[in-house]
């Protein structure tokens, strides 16, 4: 308390001080006069047997403070004063910093949420998946009887849960139709994973209990959607909702935020998990719950208190083989017995839930993290430069305060204090830009990849404000060291004799080496840049075989009952003709799988009659028009037409790669081929030959592709998309197709998109990886750029008296300029020199991600390394010219 | 070059010679200084400035207090007065050094050994 006072009556306390010492040295004098003494000897004497002023003071002072703090605080207002003084380099400084720590926060917080935050649930760390898989087979489900059984005799979980999730269906709210996410859930999904209602309250375990042959129909709803829906209405309870036209009354809506068992997807309608059958029209409920064998429920544990995950699988490891032989379903081939048998439980954490995001971007995030990482470096040795030069033109300063009796340390403190002070700046501009950044990142992710509107928790947690501090703290160490280390004069009087020398050295050594690792550090960003935008070109470049541009693909969904009594061919073939005859459309066909879907569709064909494994190839099911809307070229034979139905002999088409490999030297036309085992796609017979497509991956050219017809196999009609090919734009165009696909009275249009925006969505990770990588390159270059314009402006400035002198003694202005220019080139090409292999062995690390372009792509080097050059030019311009435009005379004058 | 403190016989000497000088009467850091040098009689090397550290130490520690008052020549001063704590404090420290004192006595006393 007393020394915290003391810090406010700092000034008092010290002019007190001064008082009291001025006294007593008076008082002495004048006793000293008194007893004989001249006054100056008096006032020497008493000086003499006081000792030394300064350091009474000092140690006076002290008794009240606690040193560090002091030295501290001191520090940073020193700093401060520096900061104010010039604020053309502290707004470099803190924006270079702001830039670097930010990048690397906001892909830090991305790769956070994703990889480790764990889920927004009560103890997610007592979490356990449990499923049932055939291994290698990466998709774990249990059946309803699993989970019973698992469950009556485990011993490690306090409860165990279930849920059917992310389905997307057709769901009628508040008068509107549209697809949203289902999730059918066990009575205890919400007690287990500790959540509470927004309003009225959420589906209890008397709601779905296993053995009822009814089931409650009630909804809980998500909380976006019930924003969405029904504006937040409070008087929403007890209102219907019908999914898949079975009407559900609504018991209450789920917390903001609440994303339930994964971290981005938050379910727009709960239903109790005995109710699923009732979406699919099943009438008996208990028959489709008792199958054994049909895996459609995660499931998931909460660990007791004190049993560890190991302890756990150990033990339903133990009692999994028995309950598998006790449901072995009965009458199924000995295959499909052999199967059942083989399925493993798959037991892991499920702290932090599953997430396609997460599977997805991992690499690239990792990969943009580390050019992230080296943007920062290139940031700290752009500032240990600058700062190194400031240092310099202090070394008179500091020179001064060794000889006052500064200590080493205490310098050095100083310069790591400047340094600190100027980071943790940054840090606080990095995290708002971070924040922005972060945020834009994951909407752009989940925009492209969901239907349905996904957050993800970005906010700061410890670990984003931990990674940042820490970032920080070692941004300030590494551009801090240099300039302290040499700030700290051995020998003050070189110090201060240095300054006075009239012609000084050339430009400093330190500064250079620093300059020529930022130039390399660089040039591996624009290398790495490079590629992916290489990458990213080629991708843009390729031609997939089919006429991209121009072609819209409508996803079609039936209204509840809409395809009661169709009669498939003639309402397809109608709704065709319609669209077909609408202003704008040039062409129109309806697909299943094909162009804009994310999965591809393979399977196997074979010749048929040969015993062999067959040959994996793209499989695209459509109807008649879809090649001609898609412009693939009919090489030879036939297009499908309507009046292939399921009474006439099946057809395929088969693309001309597709028929060079099977028949190398016969004709294709008419050859009978067996696809997979399934028993109404064998002996299908060729029809035609079309030109190569890849319709699924881009990046695949050349797929072999089979090609066959839904008006074949009544059970593939339905949900189908609409492809257009249209001359104008889709906007126009939207709301007549909606409205003719309405006016048939079976289905309506769910969504939208042109066939470039669903091959934009497949290359999303080049994208990200292109534009972010691009986009730290030009930072590194440009932080490269002013780091050696700095260096090169600060050498023309301590040199300005050699120039001078250079030029009085007849030196043209051209060779001066040549001379300064030179210097920067040399050092450009040293960098150069030394990044190119780093490059090189960097790029070979993201091989894996280039498409089109080797990673030592030789156009992607000699481009960026001349860019480099250029760039370097550039800055060593300016102070070159500066240097040509010297006045001798002033030059010599100077100082 | 840096000026450590003079130190007298041992540590906490100045400290008590202080308070047994402000036991008496209220004093000025100079006439403090001027009493202390006149009573040991210049056998105790002490740097006057030394005081005023000390003295900051004893404030710090409640035993002693200073206010301003008039010196006799008419300048303003800080007068440090002892405390109740500083008097035992003191009283404390005479007993330890007496004990400390007279144990170096015993053993330096020839009939002892």
């Amino acid at each position: 308390m007393a020394s915290i006072r003391s810090w406010f009556g700092r000034r008092r306390f010290e002019s007190a001080l001064a008082e009291e010492i001025r006294a007593h040295l008076e008082q002495k004098v004048d006793d000293l006069v008194e007893s004989g003494f001249s006054r100056a000897e008096a006032e020497a004497r008493a000086r003499r047997e006081f000792g030394n002023v300064t350091s009474t003071q000092e140690r006076s002072r002290e008794v009240w403070q606690w040193r560090p703090l002091e030295d501290l605080l001191q520090d940073g207002r020193h700093t401060l004063r520096l900061m104010r003084r010039n604020p053309g380099f502290t707004a470099v400084a803190v924006l270079t910093l702001s830039l670097g720590i930010g990048a690397n926060t906001a892909l830090f917080s991305l790769l956070d949420s994703l990889l480790l935050r764990n889920l927004a649930v009560s103890h997610p760390e007592q979490l356990v998946r449990v499923g049932a898989h055939v291994p290698d087979d990466s998709s774990a489900g249990l059946s309803l009887p699993m989970l019973q059984q698992i469950d009556a005799s485990q011993r490690v979980f306090s409860a165990m849960f279930a849920w059917w999730g992310d389905a997307v269906l057709n769901v009628e709210a508040n008068g509107a139709l549209s697809r949203s996410d289902v999730w059918a859930v066990t009575g205890n999904y919400y007690s287990e994973l500790g959540a509470t209602p927004e309003i009225g309250r959420l589906i209890a375990p008397q709601d779905a209990p296993l053995d009822s042959a009814a089931p409650a129909r009630i909804a809980v709803l998500g909380y976006a959607f019930w924003e969405s829906h029904y504006g937040g209405a409070r008087d929403v309870i007890g209102k219907i909702v019908r999914i898949e036209g079975v009407p559900f009354t609504i018991v209450g809506v789920a917390r903001n935020g609440f994303t339930g068992i994964t971290p981005d997807l938050a379910a727009e309608v709960t239903v109790p998990i005995t109710a699923e059958p009732l979406l699919f029209g099943e009438s008996d409920v208990q028959k489709h719950l008792r199958r054994p064998d049909s895996l459609w429920l995660e499931a998931a544990g909460r660990l007791k208190p004190g049993i560890t995950l190991e302890r756990a699988r150990a033990q339903l490891e133990s009692i999994w083989p028995p309950i598998r032989e006790s449901l072995a379903p009965q009458g199924k081939t000995p295959l499909e017995l052999h199967q059942f048998r083989s399925l493993q439980l798959e037991i892991e954490s499920g702290k932090k839930g599953g997430t396609l995001l997460r599977s997805l971007f991992l690499k690239p995030l990792y990969v943009l993290l580390a050019i992230a990482g080296v943007v920062l470096l290139v940031a700290c040795v752009n500032l240990a430069s600058l700062m190194l030069a400031r240092a310099a033109s202090r070394s008179y300063e500091m020179g001064v305060r060794v000889a006052l009796g500064a200590s080493r340390a205490r310098l050095t403190r100083q310069m790591l204090t400047e340094s600190l002070t100027f980071s943790m700046a940054g840090a606080l501009g990095g995290l708002a830009f971070a924040s922005w950044g972060s945020r834009a990142l994951s909407s752009f992710l989940i925009r492209e990849l969901f239907i349905v509107p996904v957050k993800l928790n970005l906010s700061s947690d410890w670990r984003i404000l931990a990674f940042t501090a820490g970032t920080a703290i070692l941004t300030a160490i590494l551009f801090g060291w240099a300039p302290s280390w040499r700030a700290s004069p051995a020998d003050a009087n070189r110090a201060i004799e240095q300054n006075t020398r009239t012609v000084a050295r050339k430009t400093p050594q330190l500064g250079t080496a620093l300059i020529v690792a930022q130039i390399a550090l660089s040039l591996i960003l624009l290398v790495c840049g490079g590629l992916f935008l290489r990458t990213l070109e080629k991708l843009h470049a390729v031609n997939p075989g089919f006429h991209a541009h121009g072609l819209l693909l409508l996803s079609l969904s039936p209204k509840p009952g809409g395809y009661k009594n169709i009669a498939w061919i003639s309402y397809y073939r109608e709704l065709n003709e319609r669209i077909s005859n609408l202003p704008g459309v040039t062409s129109a066909a309806l697909i299943h799988g094909g162009p804009g879907q994310p999965i591809e569709w393979t399977e196997k064909v074979r010749i048929r009659g040969t015993a062999s494994d067959g040959m994996r190839v793209d499989l695209a099911m459509m109807m008649p028009g879809t090649l001609r809307t898609l412009g693939i070229r009919l090489v030879r034979g036939r297009d499908f037409t309507w009046h292939d139905d399921d009474h006439s002999p099946r057809v395929a088409i088969v693309s001309e790669d597709l028929a060079a490999q099977l028949f190398p030297k016969a004709d294709a036309i008419g050859q009978r081929l067996d696809i997979t085992t399934e028993p109404e796609w064998q002996d299908v017979r060729v029809a035609g030959i079309v030109s190569s497509a890849s319709l699924y991956d881009i990046r695949k050219p050349k797929t072999p592709t089979i090609y066959l017809t839904a008006t074949q196999y009544g059970h593939y009609m339905g949900d189908p998309f609409l492809l257009i090919k249209t001359s104008v734009s889709p906007a126009a165009l939207a709301g007549p197709l909606r409205r003719t696909v309405e006016s048939l009275g079976r289905e309506y249009v769910d969504r939208i998109k042109t066939i470039e925006q669903a091959i934009d969505r497949t290359v999303l990770q080049e994208r990200l990886s292109a534009l972010l990588s691009a986009f730290f390159a030009g930072l590194a270059l440009l932080l490269a750029a002013i780091g050696l314009y700095g260096l090169m402006a600060y050498s023309v400035t301590r040199r300005s008296r050699e120039i001078g002198i250079r030029m009085a003694l007849g030196a043209r202005q051209s060779s001066v300029q040549w001379m300064v220019l030179r210097e920067t080139l040399l050092l450009a090409l040293l960098g150069l020199g030394i990044g190119l292999p780093c490059a090189i062995a960097c790029a070979h690390l993201i091989a894996s991600m280039l498409y089109g372009v080797s990673s030592n792509d030789p156009l992607t080097l000699l481009f960026v390394s001349l860019l480099l050059l250029g760039v370097s030019a550039l800055a060593g311009f300016l102070p070159a010219r500066r240097a040509m435009r010297l006045d001798p005379i002033a030059a010599l004058h100077y100082e | 070059m840096k000026n450590q403190p003079q130190r007298d016989l041992f540590p906490g000497a100045l400290e008590m010679m202080i308070l047994q000088t402000l036991k008496r009467q209220p004093l000025h850091g100079y006439a403090l200084a001027q009493h202390i040098k006149t009573i040991s009689d210049d056998l105790l090397q002490v740097e006057e400035g030394s005081l005023y550290p000390a003295l900051q130490r004893m404030l710090k520690a409640g035993l002693v207090e200073a206010n301003w008052g008039t010196s006799t020549t008419k300048r303003r001063v800080r007068i440090y007065k002892l405390t109740p704590d500083g008097a035992k404090h003191l009283k404390d420290e005479i007993s330890s050094f007496e004990r400390l004192l007279e144990g170096i006595r015993r053993v330096l006393s020839p009939a002892r050994i």
